[in-house]
């Protein structure tokens, strides 16, 4: 199984949940699971080849598209885009189980997911600036119809003003990605092409931060990050999950495998202004996430601050910090679709309520001891404990952090402190109630259903997986790491 | 001058003229005999026969280009330009005025074959007075296809629409009498030669800068535009049909024509920090200025027809983007992208005009729950206001994408692009499209509507959805089969100068 | 094998416990104190094992996680760690009984208890930072939701409190091993012990962070004050010690007799291993500053102590104080070099307090929760009275790990005592002198205590107290057999130790 199946799973998913008649719209779930499925499959299959035979030559699907621009239909997995897929899959997988009960037109609803996950997908095989911009775009607007129909708070601002900041940061990779192919001689897109093109320094100087930036909005860089907690918490769960968990991966990406690959030197121009305003970003959203009062909220500022750790990660442009990048954005992907998940869908739906003081009430650890559990759990993996996947990506973002700024480390400290405290501080409100001797026992709420244990036991058993055995995932990782693409920012002092 | 040749190329174009004729003969028999105009189902499917046979003389005739004189060019770029005109006017034959809004059917859809005529003659010259007296024919029939439902709104548009007209016909007239009286000849492969030799005197200058202005009101570019809100609000649809997919895709050809084939020499370049005067940066200026305009005036807009209207100034600056880099790919895909973006807008009109006629006006909120009411439209009116938005994976996106990638190549000397100012602020203004179109997707996807009946559309009309939005997909998955003809086409025109 | 199981099975009871729906309160603590049972077996026979006399290591267990970083799980048991790892099974299972009482205590709290064993065995067992660090912060867990879920009225903030400090330390912890992971490429206990002795690791450390411009004794010592802050907090030593009196107080009886008993420990065990044979070219630099830190927690302790009503925070500012004379042991082992006698005292001393201490802190631990049973919640002096007289048995073994704590000779607290001060005296004179007067006032409170609670006029309250019933005899008596044994006996435990102990003063360059 080629890694192509998971953009035909999930398009014909897509395709064919639309064409569902209406007596059948019970049925859009199932298709949507088995796409799904057969995704991750793929991915996985994928991944284990790689790890199996790490020589054998990477798989490629080649052909010519728009001769007369130089753009092809290039797609291409190499370790990096591989363990994005599986995450992708992962999440997917999830976020159709969290959403087993909708009931306001679930076809439109699934297709629009799993046209998300397509394009994810695409974006993350593509090895053409322009396919992968073209994908790029097509989550723009399935997002905004998922937020904007079957949202919650807010939903119609919070819906526009998340598609906004995607499109006009969009716009900015498009100026970037067509003054790289104009500076380039304007022959070709393929991004191996782009990377290893020399432009020059003064051009790169401009050009860098406006394509570096246009990625990393849609990946929560501060102060531009305002649109991500507004819309995740007006996103229905699913949708959040897959916001928070993967599509803003997609600029961490881009940020990455784009952005400073094409530009090296106007990296290293940019490279401290990134780390200060990802070290920002990472106290400012711990800080923020401190104060809140709706758990949704909490999670929402608590990812605008563990995308910060990937941005640092990024702008320490050391081995060790490239690696703690990407294994954060694995470990963040699947612990953030997990946190929305329980508080989302398994605990919203049967108290109808986020607000931390409220919930208190319901005495959850009685009531609902699996979500009580469940996150508990996400939140050690959110906090970076060992032995789930947030506390290897921190130690390998650390030690880049001290092989390249050591002056940062204790910034970094202080946001994994505040982490620590804001994490419990949702938890225990949430949770665990305020022991009264003398209340009664609140009523029993209805216990799990096998779609949202499901659901659960996958993505926490990755997250201890990872973190208990990170060794497949590190050998993916600096399998793509080792690529040319890469070749000039590591070797830059 | 070999005239059976010559006539035989002009087939088409006798084609559309003999069928309006019949139009107007059968209409006068008919109306004598029966009191009571022709109906419009006749009407339609005697011009739709007529274009469809034009269409056909097009293919079959053989292509003989030197038997071609300068007045009647007969080279690649008029032959697939002639084809997509007569494409985008059939589509406006299939999406007739409704019963009540017109009184002489018979008239009107011959005015629109005369309109279509002038349209194609222009497309295929190289003299300038011919294709002044071609675009006249085609204005002309346009002021009055404009006003042809007689209320007060049609009759403001065409009165605003003739008088703007006029002013730009004369601007272009007497800018073309200053070149002339430099060049000394009125066809374009003789004038290039004559712009070629030296630098321009003053008043060559002032004439090549008012057919610039004539031309800008051609394609509604700021500040030429004024007519556009009023004339795509107050015109019967089918006019406005017309107007915004025929009528703009031949205006760029002859922009393309006339100043890159014929004015090369005059161009000028608009590269920041190596400006100079000329065609070049005038349409780099007036791109910017159309853009900004556009977008900015579309977002207050409540009224979709005008919203549509500044939409359409918007586009026009995107064109004038790659038009201004003065190269022949950036040109190729402006061509590719007039051509989708008319797909597009004539889908999207057809759609408001079906909401209109159905709700009573054309206000955003006629259009709230349109997917509960009519699916299919819904979906249909997703795939034009999303292509015209630019988003993937439909062919705006593709064209906006290659214009602006092809802009900046063209205008690369020394791996610095010159024109990122211009495609920078075309990438921004596109992104705060998207916000005003997706206004009008919100109220059809995401309200309630108050109603749940169906909105009616005839079995022609949903013909004039329908295609549009398959090729929009087409052309977004396959571009390369629009894109390289005209690439190729191009290349021959200007190999051939 | 035996060591891996050791680490496993209490994992796996907790899992059993959790699995197992339909089991009772009642039942689960029964199960989890059965269970409990099998970790100290594995215990006593690793225990018989002869040790490799090269390395001192009697079992070994090893698997590779990230071979490139040379990151691998490496745990190893050696005379020491075997005995914290017997401290640990003792403690858990006197707890787990004491728990037998505990109505509220259900499969949770039982596997709670469970995976935080597991975990302490992890955390003695240790050889390489990441598995240390991945014990030490997954007790973390455990230990927030034993106290605040079964604790009292202002369990919430204490727990919070609690893992907040803790957390906060460890994160500094964590940041210092991989600046060294960075300079060195290790961050193995063993091999980082051999570069400190070969005074690699300044250099080395100077060498990485050669822009920042300070010379490598600076930066080797910064990262040993990052390490200190995470041992620091755990130990406790003043001013990291806010955390401790509220939450032994908030926390029900038997998880404050595994906070005192066990998890404070981690701080001893921590600083043994892990600061003293890795930074001892820079602790004679910081060791005046650490002195002073510990002995104003011997001091403060005990000062606060004697100012407490509520007993068990008496107890807790007297386990600050206990603790606090270990902290100042091996600063003082650290701080000069003089003869070896002395540093092997103070070492040994050091062990020796940290079982002693275990065991004695959780009877007394146990004998209050006894009490507060008895009187349905209360636990100041002023609600008891005359106790001798109902209850002679009780006071009687209560009294005894009293004077154990004391510091009694014939007791086991005294031989801890004694050889850190005998050390201490010989290392830093001042240090012990003022320590001394810790001693005094840990015997006033003591005493106070004794004579408030056992004599003086019955208090009403106490009335009908029954004396200990034969349940609770049979869990006191192995205590109380394991406070007196090793007073009368030291050798017993000493023998252990002797070995580990030359081995690391040979580490050290301590010569003879």
């Amino acid at each position: 199984m080629t890694p192509a199946w998971t953009l035909i799973s999930a398009f014909a998913g897509a395709l064919l949940v639309l064409l569902l008649p209406a007596r059948f719209a019970g049925w859009a779930r199932l298709i949507a699971l088995a796409a799904s499925i057969i995704g991750a499959v793929a991915a996985a299959a994928a991944c284990l080849t790689k790890l199996q035979h790490p020589d054998a030559a990477v798989w490629s699907f080649d052909r010519e598209w728009i001769h007369d621009l130089g753009i092809r239909f290039h797609l291409a997995a190499n370790g990096l885009s591989l363990t994005l897929l599986l995450l992708t899959g992962l999440v997917a997988i999830a976020g159709v189980l969290f959403s087993w009960n909708i009931t306001l037109r679930p076809r439109a609803f699934f297709a629009f997911f799993m046209t998300i996950i397509g394009g994810v997908y695409g974006v993350f095989l593509s090895r053409d600036a322009f396919l992968l911009f073209l994908f790029y775009e097509t989550v723009i607007l399935p997002k905004y119809m998922l937020i904007a129909v079957w949202g919650s708070t807010n939903r119609e601002y919070g819906a526009m003003k998340l598609t906004l900041y995607s499109i006009g940061s969009s716009a900015l990779i498009l100026i970037g990605l067509v003054v790289a192919y104009a500076a380039a001689g304007g022959t070709s897109f393929d991004l191996d092409y782009l990377a290893s093109f020399k432009y020059a320094p003064s051009l790169q100087s401009w050009a860098f931060p406006i394509l570096f930036l246009g990625f990393a909005v849609l990946a929560g860089i501060w102060p531009f990050h305002t649109w991500a907690p507004t819309g995740h918490v007006a996103a229905p769960t699913a949708a959040s999950m897959l916001l928070a968990g993967v599509v803003m991966k997609l600029g961490a990406y881009g940020a990455l495998c784009v952005a400073m690959p094409i530009f090296p030197q106007g990296f290293v121009e940019w490279r401290l202004v990134i780390a200060g305003l990802a070290v920002v970003g990472i106290i400012y959203g711990a800080l923020t996430a401190l104060t809140q009062k709706d758990l949704k909220f909490v999670i929402g500022y608590s990812s605008v601050s563990h995308m910060g750790f990937i941005l640092l990660g990024m702008a320490t442009a050391t081995h060790w910090g490239l690696r703690g990048a990407m294994l954060q954005m694995i470990s963040h992907g699947i612990v953030a679709g997990l946190l929305f998940g329980i508080a989302g869908r398994v605990v919203y739906e049967r108290t109808h309520t986020r607000d931390l003081t409220e919930l208190q009430a319901f005495d959850l650890w009685r009531t609902l001891p699996g979500a009580a559990i469940a996150f508990t759990l996400a939140t050690a993996a959110s906090m970076g404990l060992p032995g789930f996947s947030g506390f290897v990506a921190e130690i390998f973002v650390g030690i880049g952090v001290w092989q390249s700024d050591p002056w940062l480390i204790l910034p970094v400290a202080v946001g994994i402190i505040v982490t620590g405290a804001f994490s419990l501080r949702a938890m225990h409100r949430a949770f665990f109630p305020v022991r009264k001797p003398t209340a009664e026992a609140a009523t029993m709420l209805p216990p799990l259903t096998w779609p949202e244990i499901s659901a659960i036991a996958l993505l926490i058993t990755f997250s201890a997986a990872i973190g208990l055995y990170p060794m497949p995932w590190v050998t993916l990782i600096d399998d793509g790491l080792r690529s040319p693409l890469f070749h000039s920012i590591l070797s830059l002092p | 001058m070999n005239y059976p040749a010559l006539f035989v190329q002009l087939l088409p174009e006798g084609l559309l003229v003999i069928t309006a004729l019949l139009l107007l003969g059968v209409a006068v028999a008919t109306e004598a005999k029966t009191k009571r105009p022709l109906a419009i189902d006749v009407t339609v499917a005697i011009s739709a026969l007529g274009i469809a046979v034009a269409c056909a003389a097009l293919y079959y005739c053989p292509f003989r280009p030197e038997s071609g004189t300068s007045l009647l060019v007969m080279d690649p770029l008029a032959r697939v330009f002639k084809a997509v005109v007569l494409m985008l006017g059939l589509l406006a034959v299939l999406m007739p005025p409704a019963r009540h809004e017109i009184a002489q059917p018979g008239e009107f859809h011959a005015l629109l074959l005369f309109a279509l005529t002038g349209l194609l003659l222009a497309v295929g010259t190289d003299h300038l007075l011919f294709l002044f007296v071609a675009l006249e024919l085609a204005s002309l029939s346009l002021y009055l296809l404009a006003g042809f439902s007689r209320t007060a709104k049609a009759a403001e548009a065409s009165l605003k629409y003739f008088l703007f007209g006029g002013v730009s016909a004369a601007f272009f007239l007497f800018g073309l009498s200053l070149l002339y009286g430099f060049c000394h000849t009125l066809t374009l492969p003789a004038m290039a030669a004559a712009l070629d030799a030296g630098p321009l005197p003053p008043f060559a200058v002032a004439g090549l800068l008012m057919v610039v202005v004539g031309l800008g009101f051609k394609l509604a570019a700021a500040p030429f535009h004024y007519w556009a809100p009023d004339v795509y609000q107050g015109a019967p649809a089918t006019s406005v049909g017309l107007i915004a997919a025929a009528s703009k895709a031949a205006g760029v050809v002859v922009v393309v024509r006339l100043l890159l084939v014929g004015f090369e020499a005059a161009a000028g370049s608009a590269v920041w920090g190596g400006m100079k005067p000329g065609w070049a940066l005038w349409l780099g200026v007036l791109s910017a200025v159309s853009m900004v305009f556009g977008n900015v005036l579309a977002l207050a807009q409540t009224s979709v027809r005008r919203l549509l209207a500044y939409s359409a100034v918007a586009n026009t600056g995107y064109v004038l983007v790659a038009l201004a880099a003065n190269g022949a790919t950036s040109a190729a895909a402006a061509l590719f992208y007039v051509v989708v973006y008319g797909l597009a807008t004539f889908g999207a009109l057809a759609i408001t005009a079906a909401v209109e006629r159905d709700r009573g006006d054309d206000s955003m909120h006629s259009f709230a729950g349109l997917v509960h009411r009519s699916p299919l439209q819904a979906v249909a009116l997703l795939v034009f206001l999303t292509s015209l938005a630019g988003v993937p994976p439909l062919a705006g996106f593709v064209g906006k994408f290659a214009m602006f990638g092809a802009a900046m190549a063209e205008s690369t000397s020394q791996g610095i692009p010159g024109l990122t100012w211009l495609v920078g602020l075309a990438a921004i203004m596109s992104a705060i499209s998207l916000y005003y179109y997706l206004m009008v997707l919100k109220q059809a996807f995401v309200r309630e509507a108050a109603d749940s009946a169906p909105v009616a559309m005839p079995a022609s009309h949903r013909l004039a959805v329908l295609v549009p939005a398959v090729l929009l997909v087409a052309l977004g998955l396959f571009p390369a089969v629009l894109l390289s003809p005209l690439t190729q086409a191009l290349l021959a025109t200007l190999r051939g100068l | 094998m035996l060591l891996l199981s050791l680490l496993l099975i209490p994992l796996l009871g907790a899992a059993v416990l959790g699995g197992w729906s339909g089991l009772g309160k009642s039942s689960a603590r029964h199960f989890a104190l059965i269970w409990a049972l099998v970790p100290l077996v594995l215990v006593v026979i690793i225990g018989s094992h002869r040790a490799f006399p090269a390395t001192g290591v009697i079992d070994e267990w090893k698997s590779e996680w990230l071979p490139d970083a040379g990151i691998a799980l490496r745990f190893a048991v050696d005379g020491t760690s075997w005995l914290f790892l017997l401290l640990t099974s003792l403690v858990t299972l006197f707890a787990l009984a004491a728990s037998l009482r505990l109505e509220q205590a259900g499969r949770a709290y039982c596997a709670l208890i469970l995976v935080l064993e597991g975990m302490l065995f992890g955390v003695f067992t240790a050889r390489h930072f990441i598995p240390w660090f991945l014990c030490w912060e997954m007790t973390l867990i455990p230990s927030y939701l034993l106290i605040r879920l079964w604790g009292g009225a202002g369990a919430p903030r204490a727990a919070l409190r609690f893992f907040i400090m803790t957390l906060g330390g460890s994160v500094f912890m964590l940041l210092g091993f991989l600046a060294l992971q960075l300079a060195v490429g290790t961050m193995d206990f063993s091999k980082l012990a051999d570069l400190a002795a070969n005074h690699e690791l300044a250099p080395r450390l100077a060498g990485t962070f050669a822009s920042s411009g300070h010379s490598g004794q600076f930066l080797l010592g910064l990262v040993a004050v990052c390490v200190f802050l995470g041992l620091a907090v755990k130990l406790p030593v003043f001013p990291f010690h806010a955390w401790l009196p509220a939450a032994y107080a908030e926390a029900p009886t038997p998880v404050t007799m595994l906070l005192t008993g066990l998890l404070s420990k981690m701080g001893v065990y921590g600083l043994l291993r892990i600061l003293l044979p890795i930074f001892p070219e820079v602790l004679p630099a910081l060791a005046p500053s650490l002195m002073v830190l510990a002995v104003a927690s011997v001091l403060l302790g005990a000062v606060a102590a004697l100012a407490q009503l509520d007993l068990k925070r008496i107890l807790a500012d007297s386990s600050v104080n206990h603790l606090g004379y270990c902290a100042m042991a091996v600063v003082a082992a650290a701080a000069v070099h003089t003869d070896r006698s002395a540093h092997a005292a103070a070492i040994s001393g050091t062990i020796l307090q940290a079982f002693n201490h275990g065991i004695i802190a959780s009877t007394i631990f146990f004998c209050i929760g006894l009490m507060e049973q008895r009187s349905g919640g209360a636990r100041t002096l002023a609600d008891f009275g005359g106790l001798r007289s109902r209850a002679p048995v009780f006071c009687g073994l209560m009294g005894m790990a009293i004077f154990a704590s004391l510091g009694l000779p014939g007791l086991s607290g005294f031989v801890g005592e004694f050889l850190m001060f005998t050390g201490v005296f010989s290392l830093v004179p001042w240090a012990a002198a003022v320590s001394v007067i810790g001693l005094l006032l840990t015997a006033v409170f003591f005493l106070r205590m004794v004579r408030l609670v056992f004599h003086g006029p019955l208090d009403p309250a106490c009335g009908q107290w029954p004396d200990l019933t034969n349940g609770e005899r049979w869990i006191l008596a192995p205590a109380i057999a394991l406070i007196i044994i090793p007073g009368l006996w030291p050798q017993v435990l000493l023998h252990c130790l002797n070995a580990d102990t030359a081995r690391l003063l040979d580490l050290l360059r301590i010569l003879p």
